[in-house]
């Protein structure tokens, strides 16, 4: 092989690397950049559900509502006298326990 | 003492007796108003025997989403949240069970129509389940998947009951009591005293039946706030091919809840917690005692033999039932 001939190879080799390199360094950009994009649709997703939650209602980005056990969290509209709140705690204890009466009661309860 | 005047109305409504107290008499008739409109509303959106509710509407959409109303989604969320606080032991979804044994229609019908023919045999064991129910209150859309079908009687009562109760206090500031077939929800300052040594507060029988009269074998206790609920196997019953069936599903078997309790009240921070957790304790049978206690809900429990127990702070009973 003559030597001018192991120059030109040389330099068209360097050449292609460059060219693979330059190639590979914006192929990882775009992929960071990618990657980025997908981690903050994510955050916001996961935000998004957490408050649709926390609303009680489903996620604004699907189609379906959200399944049953995003219900929670009410405001029953009750007489809101209780110790707690009336959200997703549990079962909201009464501010006092009842007390021991005499005679028949201004009203019954029983089932019905 | 003084004994307070209290304004007194009975009146009827989802099939059961409605009673309605207020401290000041003469805010008797606004307070009616207000419940009559909001029991109206209720029932439109949640009757599972009008073919024009919410509720009939969606159960037949072949579980299509369907839009529905504030109201109405309000009253599902209230049965979610009943399920997610009980383990599913409170489902909204028996509406499906409940056909299979017979209650497929108002229950005065149901009773005149007499024996109904024997029970089918259930396609599956259990009931769907709540997480069959997809709800989104921002955009009012419902979805029942699984072939569910919605059943809101386990609470709807009691939530309209509290928002009665809430509505009524806050519009006249007047103490209020709003009874809905037994299912009481309290609201405003309580009557201070009912004289007589009664102390203060709402004067409550605690029985098996609510249409029982005032000396019916039971407990009466005073309640200032919150809710009172009491749920039994006694009543609301009818007959299939010979045997007597009452309207509590246990999801798991799909059939009436076979417990060692007839009755249950409990008192809670509102009458749908209250009405919760009555309900619940029928379904987990032995087991309610403990579960009640732990959550520190002032119960009374009546087994089938008629005696008594009592959990967190609820008064001593005078003997058995």
């Amino acid at each position: 092989m003559r030597r001018d001939d192991v120059r030109f190879a040389a330099a068209a080799r360097d050449d292609g690397i460059h060219k693979i390199s330059k190639f590979t360094w914006r192929a990882g950009a775009a992929g960071v950049a990618c990657s980025a994009l997908i981690a903050v649709a994510f955050g916001h997703h996961v935000a998004t559900n957490q408050s649709s939650t926390d609303n009680n209602g489903g996620s604004s980005h699907s189609q379906q509502p959200a399944a049953g056990n995003n219900g929670g969290g009410s405001n029953q509209g009750s007489s809101s006298q209780g110790s707690s709140n009336q959200g997703n705690g549990g079962i909201v204890v009464p501010a006092q326990p009842p007390a021991s009466s005499q005679g028949g009661g201004q009203v019954t309860s029983g089932a019905s | 003492m003084t004994t307070l005047a209290v304004g007194t109305d009975s009146f009827s409504v989802f099939g059961t007796t409605a009673t309605l107290l207020v401290s000041d008499p003469g805010l008797l008739d606004d307070a009616r108003a207000i419940a009559d409109a909001e029991l109206a509303a209720v029932d439109m959106a949640c009757s599972r025997f009008r073919p024009d509710s919410e509720l009939s509407r969606l159960n037949g959409s072949g579980g299509a989403v369907v839009p529905v109303s504030s109201l109405f989604a309000e009253l599902v969320e209230a049965a979610l949240r009943a399920a997610r606080l009980t383990d599913g032991d409170v489902d909204p979804t028996c509406g499906q069970a409940l056909e299979e044994i017979g209650y497929d229609r108002d229950f005065a019908v149901l009773q005149a129509a007499g024996a109904r023919s024997p029970l089918s045999a259930p396609v599956t064991l259990g009931v769907p389940g709540w997480r069959c129910v997809r709800l989104d209150r921002k955009r009012g859309l419902v979805q029942l998947t699984d072939g569910a079908q919605l059943d809101l009687g386990a609470t709807a009562k009691a939530w309209a009951a509290d928002r009665c109760a809430s509505l009524i206090a806050a519009a006249t500031e007047s103490g209020v009591l709003v009874s809905l077939g037994g299912d009481i929800a309290v609201a405003g300052p309580p009557p201070a005293d009912r004289g007589e040594g009664r102390g203060g507060g709402w004067g409550v029988r605690v029985t098996d039946d609510h249409a029982a009269g005032p000396e019916a074998p039971g407990q009466t206790v005073t309640i200032r706030s919150g809710g009172l609920a009491t749920s039994s196997t006694t009543v609301r019953t009818w007959a299939v091919a010979g045997q007597r069936v009452h309207h509590i599903i246990d999801p798991a078997t799909g059939r009436p809840a076979v417990s060692c309790w007839r009755t249950v009240s409990v008192t809670a921070g509102s009458c749908v917690d209250a009405n919760t957790a009555s309900t619940a304790a029928i379904i987990r049978s032995e087991a309610a005692l403990a579960w009640l206690q732990e959550a520190c809900l002032p119960s009374r429990l009546v087994r089938q033999d008629g005696t008594v127990e009592t959990t967190a702070g609820w008064p001593s009973d005078p003997g058995p039932a």
